[in-house]
């Protein structure tokens, strides 16, 4: 900065720095959270038993990120930027990634006359052959994977050496792709919750050899996230499952005004009480909280048979509307 | 991809100066210094002796740890190993190849649940049976249950093969068996002891070339965890999630597919698989058996899948 005084005083209009931190921090839309707009700072915890679309979810947020806004005058709407996705549980299936990324792809370029707005701007140059478009498809797709980082921990100890190494590996796909890392996902949050409740910490005294204690390693877990949102602006979506069942009532005071709407969807309302099993510390991190989980109506579509129906509300902020949503091979569609 | 469990070993440019200083602080370990290198460096900036050492033993630390234990592959990598590397192994039942998209994927974990005598135990032979014969590779059956039957899977195999001249048939048999290998494993002890002395084996065989080994089958899984369930403490939890991981990791690294049993139990009117919430957060895919007693025909529902709408089944039937 050669002129800090100068860069003081700039004055600037509320439009241009609502233009400025659309574009610095552009907001992250993916069903089924798409309600509230989820920005770089938030942590968001996407709680649910399993099978509850936890990981489907992640999946939806992982390609809005990676896509591109607009590809060849083909509008995509996607935030172009890295994302990084730590695997506690192992379970990510890069197939079913792919899958939705072509789909994706394949429909925006379907309806590319129909739906996209800046429909106007694309040139007859770029409504080509169909073998001509599954070239582009491909560069367009092989593009949106490398923004795509993956690494899978089997303990707790590379899963903190991962987020030591999320900004060293941000700052190289920086230099390798042009954009930075933008969203952080962690799918499962609590995976190593039992391994650590079994091993206290044999002494008090910190400089003798203890195992890794559950409070160290959220503790831990906690400050590198602060750490790596201190350098560059972070959403970070952390999924985690249920591991302790139905447990009593009393533990979800925040539940009892929304009686009413248990009794109507009682199908689901079984669904939602769970107990919290991360350290406050974690919970003070989080800004923002959704529920999902299944219910037994299942939808039709006709065609591709039948698909069970998952729900979702929103915990922080609290609301009281439940929204229903179904995975078709497409990704998540919103049920009204 | 495992942590180096002493700094000297496995970091060599971890310098003499940065060693001290570790040891000054109780640090002895990679393991120990992920957790608390950066809390000591802030707390003894203030100390003057210290600053010049640390905070370059720390960076260089961990540009090893990236560079030799963790490491961050994209979408492009990822895909590519997951086609090369990761086959779909047929179960030889059509319907389920069909539910499945092609069969029990490698690198990835899979769980049959259901009742009693609802074959689980038949299905786990048919597709050793089945991989064994179409020529996938070998196959590692641990057996928990005294449940494996040599005389069972001959039948299988000249089932799936047809009929053939005696002579033939016992050659065929012979070479069947001889790549199907089942140890009885009796506690959770002595499956991990089995599962570690398997990852030995397939470092051996990647030096040494044979027949690929590419499944692993455990029936059933849930006869060894159930009892160390049970009691308030969490041990047994934790051996069991270990021992998943222990799995899991096995399937990607050396590309098995993992096949386990585990039955269900009745509460409140309607059963449920075993094993309780944990436990579901460990199997990629879920798969649910069940049959009306008498019958031939076993109905077979997907729970969970990695990329597929669950509930979805189908019929199948295992002949006799």
């Amino acid at each position: 900065m050669e002129n800090p005084r100068a860069w003081l005083l700039v004055n600037e209009t509320a439009k241009a720095m609502f233009g400025r931190m659309e574009k610095e921090r552009p907001s992250l839309v993916f069903p089924p959270l798409n309600h509230f707009s989820i920005r770089a700072g938030d942590v968001v915890e996407i709680t649910g038993p399993s099978p509850s679309a936890k990981s489907e979810i992640l999946l939806q947020a992982a390609i809005h990120c990676i896509l591109p806004w607009e590809w060849n005058g083909i509008c995509f709407r996607g935030l172009e930027m890295v994302v990084a996705y730590i695997d506690l549980d192992c379970r990510f299936d890069v197939l079913r990634l792919a899958q939705v990324l072509k789909l994706r792809i394949m429909s925006a370029y379907g309806s590319t006359h129909g739906t996209c707005r800046d429909s106007d701007k694309v040139s007859p140059r770029n409504s080509f052959m169909d073998s001509q478009a599954d070239h582009l498809d491909h560069e367009l797709f092989l593009s949106c994977m490398k923004r795509f980082l993956y690494i899978r921990c089997y303990n707790s100890s590379e899963f903190l050496a991962a987020l030591k190494t999320v900004h060293h590996g941000s700052t190289s796909s920086r230099e390798g792709l042009g954009v930075s890392l933008y969203v952080l996902i962690i799918d499962s949050i609590g995976a190593f919750h039992w391994n650590h409740r079994a091993c206290q910490p044999l002494t008090k005294d910190g400089n003798t050899w203890e195992k890794l204690s559950l409070e160290k390693l959220t503790e831990n877990v906690v400050q590198e996230i602060k750490n790596i949102q201190d350098v560059q602006p972070l959403i970070v979506l952390a999924s985690k499952a249920t591991i302790f069942g139905s447990a009593t009532p009393t533990i979800h005071a925040h539940r009892g005004h929304s009686e009413g709407l248990k009794n109507k969807n009682k199908d689901v309302g079984n669904n939602f009480s769970y107990r919290e099993y991360m350290s406050p510390l974690w919970q003070s991190l989080v800004t923002k909280k959704a529920f999902v989980g299944i219910s037994d109506v299942v939808s039709s579509d006709g065609r591709n048979g039948e698909f069970p129906t998952y729900v979702c509300e929103w915990i922080k902020p609290h609301e009281d509307h439940l929204y229903k949503f179904v995975v078709r091979n497409n990704g998540i569609c919103m049920v009204s | 991809m495992s942590l180096p469990h002493s700094l000297e070993e496995e970091l060599p440019t971890v310098n003499d100066s940065f060693l001290r200083f570790g040891a000054s602080h109780g640090i002895l370990s990679a393991e120990k210094a992920l957790v608390h290198v950066p809390s000591v460096i802030d707390a003894s900036t203030k100390d003057e002796a210290d600053l010049g050492v640390s905070p370059k033993g720390a960076s260089r630390t961990l540009s090893n740890f990236e560079s030799k234990c963790l490491r961050w592959m994209n979408g492009v990598e990822l895909l590519d190993d997951a086609l090369r590397n990761k086959r779909f192994l047929p179960t030889g039942c059509e319907g389920i190849d069909t539910l499945l998209g092609g069969g029990l994927r490698e690198g990835q974990l899979t769980e049959i649940v259901g009742p009693s005598s609802s074959g689980k135990t038949q299905f786990c032979l048919y597709v050793a049976s089945n991989v064994a014969v179409k020529l996938c590779g070998s196959i590692v059956f641990l057996d928990t249950s005294n449940s494996f039957s040599p005389t069972r899977i001959a039948s299988i195999v000249n089932q799936i093969c047809g009929p053939a001249v005696k002579e033939g048939q016992e050659r065929r048999i012979k070479n069947i068996m001889s790549s199907i290998h089942c140890q009885s494993v009796f506690d959770i002890f002595s499956l991990q002891d089995a599962l570690h002395e398997l990852d030995n084996t397939l470092n051996m065989q990647t030096i040494r070339e044979g027949t690929k080994i590419c499944m692993l089958v455990v029936d059933s899984v849930s006869s060894l965890i159930t009892p160390i369930l049970g009691s308030k403490s969490s041990q047994g939890r934790s051996l069991m999630v270990s021992v998943g991981y222990l799995m899991k990791q096995l399937a990607d690294e050396w590309n098995l597919s993992v096949l386990v049993t585990n039955h269900m139990v009745s509460g409140g009117g309607t059963s449920k698989p075993a094993l309780g919430e944990s436990w579901k957060c460990i199997p990629h895919v879920r798969l649910q058996l069940s049959r009306c007693p008498g019958s031939s025909i076993c109905n077979v529902s997907v729970l969970k899948h990695t990329s597929m709408a669950c509930n979805r089944s189908v019929d199948f039937e295992i002949p006799n």
